[in-house]
């Protein structure tokens, strides 16, 4: 009998989601998950002290005064821009980041210390938030196959982008599973990279500019394929992920 | 923040829409709306107010501003405290104001009212304080409530004859002195605490409480107030320090414009002596470095070039004037005055997202990037754990995630909220170990002869991050090495799960039986199984066939069935009784049971 193995719903969802955004153009970035806090918040234009900086709830290391487990893959949008500008390579920059994050938070169904995120980042010299829109339909329409996808924004903030916002999707037609048909459904934070943050990674803000977007993939996960608790992404119970 | 209807209503001239419409106004042009309570007569909406918008808009009338100017429905100069006119040009000589540090205390305005009468506020003021969840005081109390929740800005009263001396002073606490707060509650304060003293003695906790002694009660005649800006982080560090936030300081911490001040006096005057009587002795306002006006300045190429509009120089105007915000225009550029509470808007950027909120944006299109001419770097190390997915999976492994908390390792982590396993991993031996322990029991469930798992993850070992591939498997123990980076210039094209949807699984316990059949050559195990399903009820969850062999023209299937419920642990005789079913159906087929 077939013994073949499975990989993780999270594994296919990045693998998917690579193989979109590839044919958009982007690259596969990465970066370190103990992360010191100059790239995974002053440089985001989240100064210290900032009221900003409790949105997030940081594990901090012992004895490592200045080092934090990222919470969130931006940190990536600085040392990806640091190392092109070092290379001397200037803008158009494409890049997704899929990867772990961390939040210093109890756990429940929705809600996990440790988790996916994808972060998406674009600049250039006319890049523009009607851009950010159209990536993200063309990424949902080709994830959600067949189902017909609309965006749309509402105001938010966050230090990192300006203007700021919450991304929502709804998928119309016959093929969206009924609990995901005609609703809206919040996605993710996004924005107009902060003038800030494009010149702290190196780059003149009045050149370029670019949107960024972070979404969970957790819950990219839940959604697609109606899964009931997160947990179950790290229970390395082959009951959940031999399902996939 | 809890936001009244009612009490927005009363400030636009004309009329809101229905809650729901209000609801909906906030959420596509100004902050998420986390409910709607029905309080009485009133609806309350829960306001998000994102943290750049705390200098002005954790108050009714930033809210009813953002509503003008979102519904284009003008406030009531007659409602609105910023339309009316403030006076205190009336001076005390009574009260002196001494301002140690005037970075930490921008403004300090105190007014001395004399011969008040404590007592129930009118029901109007109750309601409006119950409505948002607020326990009504006295009159003079809730005055000060009131106006906190209606332009933003935090307001004291003390008993001046408590005070005894009116010499007020704001100063750093000294280490050792403590305070009776009104809560009842005793605070060591320390240097990087404000106090407000009067004749040197601590008798409130600036920006954050109170003190008891110095309260408002029934005996009160004549009251000072205090309408400050005190520095926004050291109100939120002395907030966090004594694990004590109140309304007050929630306000402070998000950085008030000094400009607040009197406007909050004044109003907070005129209601007062309207509801408690008093005489107005005067007022002190010691305001050192004053506000400068703050400007902005934004292109409309520039909206357009970041939102990927076509606005007009027209539709840009209308939303400054919408918003209040003065401004000259001259070629395509504005120079704007932005309002003095709006401490959030200092580079175009700022402006550009007052505009797209404000016009929507769902009048943002949906642009596709342009197609790239060169094609994307390739990522070697994600290569790399592509092709170990796909030779792994090939050999029958299945990949999990395990945490990177550890019981042990180099690093350790030092705020961890649950306290256990607090150590970064420096091995996925551990995790894999664990995870194969808790796998095994299921292997039949699973259908699995053996159980292999591997992991692609980092540890921290030696110092550094390293991503390592991990396997383990019931006969092989748990190992790892480096993922070393492919050396490949494409992504391999490799599957992605086509599963659809997921079915949750039953936890409790499960009984395997097998049963073995002789057929003849011909039949088609599929039916067998089909058949053995339907005979062995719905706590049958699985039936597979797990070997074969053909033997003198007739052939042997062995299936194996898992008997399992979601709700029960099921008993050894529900299964006897399922598997005597099962036989005797089979036999009545002409099988023989082996």
């Amino acid at each position: 009998m077939s013994q073949e193995g499975h990989i993780h719903p999270i594994s296919s969802l990045i693998r998917e989601a690579n193989q979109i955004f590839f044919d958009m153009g982007f690259t596969f970035g990465e970066g370190p998950l103990l992360e010191d806090e100059w790239h995974n918040f002053d440089a985001l234009n989240v100064p210290k002290d900032h009221p900003a900086r409790d949105m997030q709830d940081t594990f901090f290391i012992k004895d490592e005064p200045g080092m934090v487990l990222r919470t969130h893959t931006s940190n990536v949008q600085i040392r990806y821009m640091e190392s092109q500008v070092k290379a001397g390579i200037l803008p158009p920059y494409r890049v997704i980041v899929p990867g772990k994050v961390f939040r210093n938070e109890a756990t429940d169904m929705t809600h996990e210390a440790e988790f996916f995120q994808m972060e998406g980042l674009v600049v250039g010299e006319d890049v523009t938030l009607a851009h950010l829109k159209g990536t993200l339909e063309q990424f949902f329409s080709k994830l959600f196959k067949g189902a017909s996808v609309e965006v749309r924004f509402r105001p938010s903030f966050f230090p990192f982008t300006e203007p700021s916002v919450e991304v929502d999707m709804r998928l119309v037609g016959e093929s969206v599973p009924e609990k995901l048909r005609d609703r809206w459904i919040e996605m993710m934070g996004a924005g107009m990279i902060h003038p800030n943050v494009i010149k702290n990674a190196g780059l003149d803000p009045a050149k370029y500019q670019g949107f960024a977007f972070g979404m969970g993939l957790d819950r990219l996960a839940l959604l697609r394929w109606g899964i009931d608790d997160v947990r179950h992404m790290h229970s390395a119970d082959l009951r959940f992920i031999n399902q996939f | 923040m809890k936001v009244s209807y009612n009490w927005l209503n009363n400030f636009v001239d004309g009329k809101l829409p229905p809650v729901a419409g209000v609801a909906d106004a906030l959420t596509f042009h100004a902050f998420e709306i986390d409910g709607i309570e029905q309080v009485g007569s009133d609806s309350v909406l829960d306001v998000k107010v994102t943290a750049n918008r705390g200098h002005d808009c954790l108050s009714h009338r930033g809210i009813a501003k953002e509503l003008s100017a979102i519904l284009k429905l003008p406030l009531n100069p007659k409602v609105d405290p910023f339309a009316q006119p403030v006076d205190l040009s009336k001076k005390t000589s009574a009260v002196t104001v001494t301002i140690d540090d005037p970075t930490l205390c921008k403004r300090y305005v105190a007014g001395y009212i004399k011969g008040v009468k404590i007592g129930p506020s009118p029901e109007w003021l109750k309601q409006s304080l119950e409505a948002i969840g607020q326990r009504s005081i006295n009159n003079v109390v809730d005055a000060t409530n009131l106006v906190m929740f209606n332009i933003g800005q935090p307001l004291h009263a003390f008993d001046a004859n408590r005070l005894g001396g009116l010499a007020i002073g704001v100063r750093a606490a000294r280490a050792g002195e403590k305070l009776e707060a009104l809560d009842k509650k005793v605070y060591e304060l320390n240097s990087s605490l404000l106090v407000i003293t009067a004749g040197d003695r601590p008798v409130g906790i600036a920006g954050i409480k109170g003190g008891e002694a110095d309260r408002i009660d029934e005996s009160t005649t004549d009251i000072v107030l205090e309408s400050a800006t005190f520095d926004g982080v050291t109100i939120r560090k002395g907030s966090q320090h004594l694990k004590l936030r109140t309304d007050a300081s929630s306000r402070f911490e998000q950085q008030l414009s000094p400009e607040l001040c009197p406007i909050a006096m004044q109003q907070v005057v005129t209601l007062i002596t309207t509801i408690a009587g008093g005489e107005v002795d005067g007022f002190v306002d010691v305001y050192p470095a004053p506000q400068a006006p703050m400007y902005a300045s934004v292109t409309v190429e520039k909206v357009n070039s970041v939102l990927g509009t076509n606005l007009t120089g027209a539709d840009i105007a209308d939303v400054f004037t919408r918003l209040g915000f003065g401004y000259k225009e001259q070629d395509g550029v504005f120079e704007v005055q932005v309002p003095p509470e709006r401490l959030d808007i200092t580079i175009a950027e700022d402006l550009v997202e007052e505009v797209g909120r404000i016009v929507g944006y769902d009048k943002v299109p949906a642009v596709p990037l342009p197609p790239v001419t060169t094609k994307p770097a390739i990522n070697k190390n994600f290569a790399a754990a592509e092709a170990a997915r796909a030779e792994l999976t090939g050999q029958g492994y299945s990949e999990v995630f395990t945490s990177v908390f550890a019981d042990k390792g180099e690093r350790v982590v030092l705020n961890k909220v649950d306290g256990v396993r607090p150590y970064l991993r420096d091995s996925l031996v551990p995790g894999l170990t664990d995870a194969l322990a808790k796998n095994k029991p299921n292997k039949d469930l699973l259908g699995l002869n053996e159980v292999k798992l591997f992991e692609i993850g980092v540890v921290w070992k030696g110092g550094s991050e390293v991503t390592m591939l991990g396997t383990v498997t019931d006969k092989q123990p748990a190992a790892e090495k480096p993922l070393e980076p492919a050396a490949v210039e494409q992504y391999a094209d490799l599957p992605i799960s086509t599963t659809e949807r997921y079915q949750p699984f039953s936890r409790q316990p499960y009984i395997v039986r097998d049963i073995a059949l002789w057929v003849p050559s011909n039949a088609n195990p599929d039916d067998i199984a089909h058949s053995i399903k339907l005979e062995a009820g719905e706590l049958c969850t699985k039936v597979a066939l797990f070997d074969r062999f053909d033997k003198e023209g007739k052939k042997s299937l062995a299936f194996r069935l898992i008997f399992q419920s979601f709700d029960r642990t099921l008993t050894e005789s529900e299964a006897n009784a399922a598997m005597d079913k099962v036989a005797a159906a089979l036999k009545a087929q002409g099988f023989e049971i082996r």
